[in-house]
Formats: structure tokens, sequence, C-alpha cells
């Protein structure tokens, strides 16, 4: 009451009470308001293209893509390379960024609103949205012949032998070896090469406060790695016709293989991975192995951790269906059939396709191009740039030519990533069927039945919209 | 010694709760702070002792030198400022009248169009954020503020105008009617006698719907898509988050800045939230 009966006091010696002080602030802050609208700065108002050198640019390409694991590479495409593009072809380019979880909604809400970017990257291959894309067979074509073959993993990953085009434009993939701290496992006189390796080890390196770090949760890297596991246990989504052949003895052996790894192994951490877990597993000096692309390596080189030279880099250990790994990322860029510039946007991916060295080895050895000589001289040349890599052990990063050359397949290996394959992708039903059966929920023959009913579903509802 | 003793019998147990209580709802901000001066290796090594810095000093002011120098940190600050205080007006103006109207307006009809403004607050951004984008593009306001300020009414207004209808509700009506009896309109019994009462509400729905517009974050990653452009909110999740690599140090002071004047804001007015709060709980 003595408070209320303070404020309403007139101020007599200058003072001033609560209220007045409020109803200053408030007009302080509705003219610093006003004024920053009226300064038309770029949040406020619209500002026209930037000039460059005496001069506006003609055009505009608006691209999205995601913050790059590698943050030096962002660094260097915003600043060097598209602005470089840009001046040469006329073109103001607008890149824009967001976090790679954030992808999917973003992509959603530009198809609803029939507006947004010109060039959209996904970071698999998004065979869901054809019927919202145009066609890249003449910029896929521009790029061959100049280039030669595309990769495989690039051909199965963007083309769709149903509709006969390319839905996507196969920028680039990222080999995923396994990273492991060579000293752990020395003390455990052990090394990842085969599976059986890995398990063995798993449950003397989890004693020693050093677990493994391999996902089953819901996100990006537990689906790469699981899709991968499969593969070297022989098991597999659908057969090279696309017909589904998951419920097998093999994907049984790799579903127990899981919950033996998981029970000897792994902790609880890995049902609530994300796409940073590898990495903060790895840098925190507890994780012993990971399955990751190799910014999991350039960040503790970066960081200049102790062990960073302990970390070695493998293709993924052997199964008893062979050696076979996923791509940790497969960039696929789309030019929505909204976007005002289709040409330039072609000839923006054309482009970077055709000048990939730069990108190759500015992302320190992660974007691998799709198409075969991306990088001029192909596998013999990338070999030579990764070997020439300084850091510890010296030529350690030589080994990701013959992990891309030889042990990197698309999802839905060995037939195409249609839509069917990208829904059980986007939905990370693979990584949600090992935890289940990791966590005793369901027997892997169970588990195993149920995904077989679930993804034929899935590839009917495909099929009857004639995508598949 | 025996006044201490009394002191300690008669507010001892009261401690007791809130002392654990106050830890724990401090605790966040301690960690942002020691967090926020760290080194990132020390961040990393599970050796040192977590809860304090390294050698006795904060380690570095590398993290909040990086906020500033290498990203739009100060254009994000400004950004959700001037939205929180656009869609601040936008609602008070909206939510007052409304409120006031719901009050009063007794019966079937005033309850159902209360429920039924406070239902539209209950679906989620998630789901709107699709037909949204459509208006958003419709209106040419992609990748504008603009956006923002056309969308978040649309969750603070239900909110606010619910919470204003109970504190109105509390407002006896003989008040007007004496200011009536006295000369006043209607208008002006409103603007001189129910809004000034009013006062800890008002208040509440100001920090509030600052607070829901600093925390969103679909609409705020759907409708912007440039860097300079940014809320606070996806500023620093998309630009300190990159990719593998979390720039703990720099998130902490990050979260950190904003914090510090909105709780001293709240605590200025402490008691008159707590008015407001409960002013509606009671008739």
């Amino acid at each position: 009451m003595a408070e209320e009966h303070d404020e309403i006091q007139q101020t007599t010696k200058g003072e001033l009470s609560r209220r007045e002080l409020l109803k200053r602030a408030g007009l302080g802050a509705a003219v610093l308001g006003v004024s920053g609208s009226a300064g038309a700065s770029k949040a406020f108002a619209f500002a026209g293209p930037h000039r460059y050198t005496g001069r506006y640019l003609k055009n505009e390409l608006k691209i999205m893509q995601w913050v790059h694991f590698v943050p030096d590479y962002d660094k260097w495409l915003d600043s060097t390379y598209i602005v470089q593009w840009g001046q040469k072809n006329d073109t103001q380019v607008i890149m824009d960024h967001v976090n790679n979880t954030e992808l999917p909604a973003r992509a959603a809400a530009e198809i609803a609103a029939q507006s947004g970017h010109d060039l959209f990257q996904f970071l698999s291959p998004p065979s869901a949205y054809q019927n919202q894309t145009i066609p890249l067979d003449d910029a896929v074509q521009e790029v061959t012949k100049k280039r030669g073959k595309m990769t495989g993993v690039a051909y199965r990953s963007t083309y769709n032998p149903r509709t006969k085009h390319y839905f996507g434009f196969p920028d680039n993939y990222v080999p995923d070896p396994v990273v492991w701290r060579h000293d752990l496992w020395n003390d455990v006189g052990e090394s990842p090469a085969t599976w059986d390796h890995v398990l063995k080890a798993s449950s003397k390196l989890k004693n020693g406060g050093h677990p493994i770090g391999i996902g089953m949760s819901n996100e990006l890297d537990s689906n790469m790695a699981n899709f991968a596991i499969m593969l070297c246990f022989g098991s597999q989504i659908q057969n090279a016709d696309g017909q589904i052949v998951i419920n097998s003895k093999q994907t049984r052996d790799y579903l127990n293989f899981m919950k033996s790894l998981y029970q000897q192994g792994l902790t609880n951490e890995i049902f609530g991975w994300n796409p940073a877990s590898n990495n903060q597993f790895l840098i925190s000096g507890k994780g012993s192995m990971i399955l990751n692309a190799v910014s999991a390596t350039r960040t503790p080189e970066d960081l200049k951790l102790p062990f960073s030279d302990d970390l070695w880099i493998w293709p993924i250990p052997k199964g008893p269906g062979g050696r076979m790994g996923l791509e940790h990322v497969m960039g696929v860029y789309v030019i929505w059939k909204f976007s005002k510039q289709k040409q330039l946007a072609k000839k923006f991916l054309i482009d970077q396709q055709l000048a990939y060295r730069d990108h190759f080895v500015q992302s320190k050895f992660y974007n691998f191009p799709g198409w075969l000589n991306g990088v001029p001289g192909g596998f013999k040349t990338i070999r030579k740039l990764t070997a020439a890599d300084q850091h510890k052990p010296k030529g350690k990063y030589s080994i990701l030519s013959t992990i891309a050359e030889r042990y990197t397949t698309n999802a839905g290996h060995p037939g195409f990533s249609n839509a069917a394959i990208g829904e059980i992708f986007d939905t990370f039903l693979i990584p949600q069927m090992a935890a289940e059966v990791a966590q005793g929920k369901l027997s892997a023959a169970d588990a195993a039945k149920q995904a077989d009913k679930q993804f034929k579903t899935i590839l009917k509802k495909w099929k009857d919209r004639k995508l598949v | 010694m025996n006044a201490f003793a009394h002191g300690l019998k008669r507010n001892g147990p009261a401690w007791l709760i809130v002392g654990p209580f106050a830890i724990v709802l401090a605790f966040p901000f301690y960690w942002m702070v020691i967090t926020a001066f760290k080194e990132t290796t020390n961040l990393y090594d599970l050796t040192k002792f977590p809860f304090w810095w390294s050698g006795g000093l904060p380690q570095t002011t590398a993290n909040v030198s990086d906020l500033f120098h290498h990203t739009d940190y100060v254009k994000w600050l400004e950004n959700t400022a001037f939205v929180g205080v656009v869609v601040v007006a936008i609602t008070l103006v909206l939510a007052m009248p409304a409120g006031y109207a719901l009050a009063r307006l007794s019966g079937r009809w005033g309850q159902g169009m209360g429920v039924g403004i406070f239902l539209t607050y209950l679906v989620p951004p998630t789901l709107l954020f699709l037909p949204l984008s459509r208006v958003v593009s419709t209106l040419h306001l992609h990748d504008s503020l603009w956006s923002l300020v056309l969308v978040y009414p649309s969750f603070t207004v239900p909110f606010a105008t619910w919470l204003l209808m109970g504190f109105f509700k509390t407002i006896p009506q003989e008040l007007e009617d004496a200011a009536m009896m006295d000369g006043c309109s209607r208008i002006k019994a409103l603007t001189r006698v129910v809004f000034p009462i009013s006062l800890p509400g008002i208040l509440t729905v100001v920090i509030f719907s600052f607070s829901l517009v600093v925390n969103e974050f679909v609409y705020a990653i759907t409708f912007i898509s440039s860097s300079s452009n940014r809320m606070l909110s996806v500023g620093v999740p998309t630009e300190l988050i990159r990719g593998d690599l979390v720039l703990w140090g720099a998130i902490m002071a990050a979260t950190l800045i904003p914090a510090i004047p909105l709780a001293l804001l709240y605590n200025a007015f402490l008691n008159r939230f707590i008015a407001g709060f409960t002013g509606g709980a009671f008739r």
C-alpha cells in the first residue's frame, strides 16, 4: 500500500518515480524502434541488391543449405565462392543456412507457400518431393559431358528408373569411416577390423570407461550407422529390383548383433543420440569408436585436443555379409517448380561441380564430388591430396579415397534410393527397429516381420503414386 | 545470540524449503556464467572440476568476443527486441478490450467465446506453420520481420485475452458504474478507472507476451532465412551449433546476456506480477 502511495506521489526533488521511469523508457524504446525502421537496415526494410565494384548485379539466386559440419567450408563458400561466381554471372547469390535437422520443415514450408529458394540442398535423397521439383537431366548430362561418369552412389541416389528422370542433382557425398581411438584400442589389444572384433573389444572398452558410440535414435547418424551395419551383415531393405526383402536371417543376425553390442559395449545415451552426439562423445575423451565423417577428426585437430593424433580412420568393419558402408551425407540439390531462376540455378550447379576440387579441399576432404572426375584425376588425385594432409598419423586421410571408391553406397542398396526408401529413412524406422530389439521390447524375428509388413505398405503407397 | 536463535527458529523452516529451491533455479544461470568464460578445450576435459574455472579465474572472453565480432548477435538482439515490442503493443491493443468485453459479457455466449478464444491458443505452431507460410508468401513478407509481427499475435492475443479476462472479472462493476454516474463515458471509465487498476495484469501480459515472442522457434525459422534478420531463438542454435561442433561457450554467453536485463525487470516488478497472476484467482 505504502509502495503504491510512493508512486502516486509527485516527485518534487527531481527524482523519477517508477511510473515516470516506465513512461520515459517506453518512449525511448518507441523512438529507437521507429528510427530502426526508418534506417532501412536489412532487418526492417527492403534493401536492394548489394553493390559490387560499382554496379548492381542483374539477377538474384537464392540457395538454402545446411550449416556445414566443417565450419570453415561455409566461410569460404559464403565469402569467396558465391561472391566470385556471382560476379562472373552478374548474379547476387543469397546463401541461407539452417541446421540439418531443420531442413525438412523448411522444405515443407516452402512447398506449402510455393515460394522460397531457387536451389534447396537436402542431405539425403529427397525422393518424396519429386512432384515438386523439376527434372535435372540436362544439368546432369552437361556435367557428364565434361567430367565423365557419375559415381554409383550418386546415380542410385538421384535417378528414378520409373520416371526415367534425375529428380535431384547429386552434388556430393560423404564417406563414412569408422573413427577410433588407437591408444584405447591398443590397450585392450584389439582393432575394429571386423564387427566380431568390435563386439569382443566393446565390453573391455566400456569397462575401462571408454564405450563405443553407435546411435539407435531418430537422427541422421543413427540412420547411417544402422543402414551400414545391416549391409555388413548382408541384410537389405530391398533387392536390386526394388522388392522388400527385410524379413531375412541376415536382418535377424544384424538385430541380434546390435542387441549384444548394446548390452556389452554401449550405454543408454545411444537411444537419445543426436547429430552432434558422435563428435561430442569423441571430443569428451570418453568415446573409443564412432561411425562418422571426418568432421569428427577435424574438430579435435582444430581444438588441439591431446588425443587427436590417436584418432585413426578405417573403413567400416567387415561383417558376415562383407564390408559396405553408407554415405554419411548425400548432398542433393533440387530446383523447385516455383523457382523463377531455373536456368541460372542449373548453371550454378554445373559450375560448382566443375570446380569441385576447391570444394573438396575447402571442406577438408568432407565433400566428395558426385562425379568420378569431379576432382579432375578422380580418386588418384583425391588420394594424393588426402595423403598430403599433415595431421598425425600422417597420411591417415588417404584411406578416404578407398572408402569412397569401394565401401560407400546409397540408402536402399542394391536398389535405388526411391521414395519408399526415402520414407523409411526419413522416419528413422531402421534405428527404431534396432532400438526396440536392443531394449528387449521385441525379438529380432518379430521386429523383422513387423518391418517387412510396414515397409511393404510404404512401398505400395509410393507405387500407387507412380514414383516407384 | 538469542535474537539469532529466535530468527532461526522463526524463519528456519522457510529457508529450508526456499534454499534448495533457489539453488536449483539459480544453477542454470551459474552454469551459463561459468561456461561462457571457459576455454573450449577445458569444457571437454572431463578430468577438470566442472563447476569452477580451472585455475580459479575466468579463463577467456573469447566466447563473448566471437559472439559480437563473428556473428550477427547484436542484430538478433535488435530484431528480437523490435518484434517483441511491436507484438506486445498489438497484443495489448487487441487483448485489453477483448478481455474486458468477455469479462462483462455474462452468460453462455460470453463464456463460450472465452473458451473459444483460448482454444485457438492451443493449436500448436507445428500445425499452423504450413498454412501460415502461404499467408506470409501471399503478402510478400518472406524473410521480413513483419511476417513475425503478423503471425505472433495469433498466439499472444488469445493468451493475453484469457489472462486479462480473469483479471477484469475481479474488478467490481460498481467502480465503473460510479465513474459513469460522475459523468464518464464507458470508454473514459475504462481508461481512467479500470485499466489503471488492472496495471498488474497488464504488466503480466506484457512480460508473458514478450517471453513467448523471445522463445518462439518454429515460425522464426520458417519465415526468416537470412542471418541478419534472425531472431535470437533461431540465430543461437543455427549459427552457434555448427554441424557437429557445438560452441558451448558462445551459446551460454548468448543466452546469458539477454537473461540479465529480463531477470532485473522481473525482479523490479515482482510484486505486481504476483498480483497479476493471482488477480484472477479470487472473486
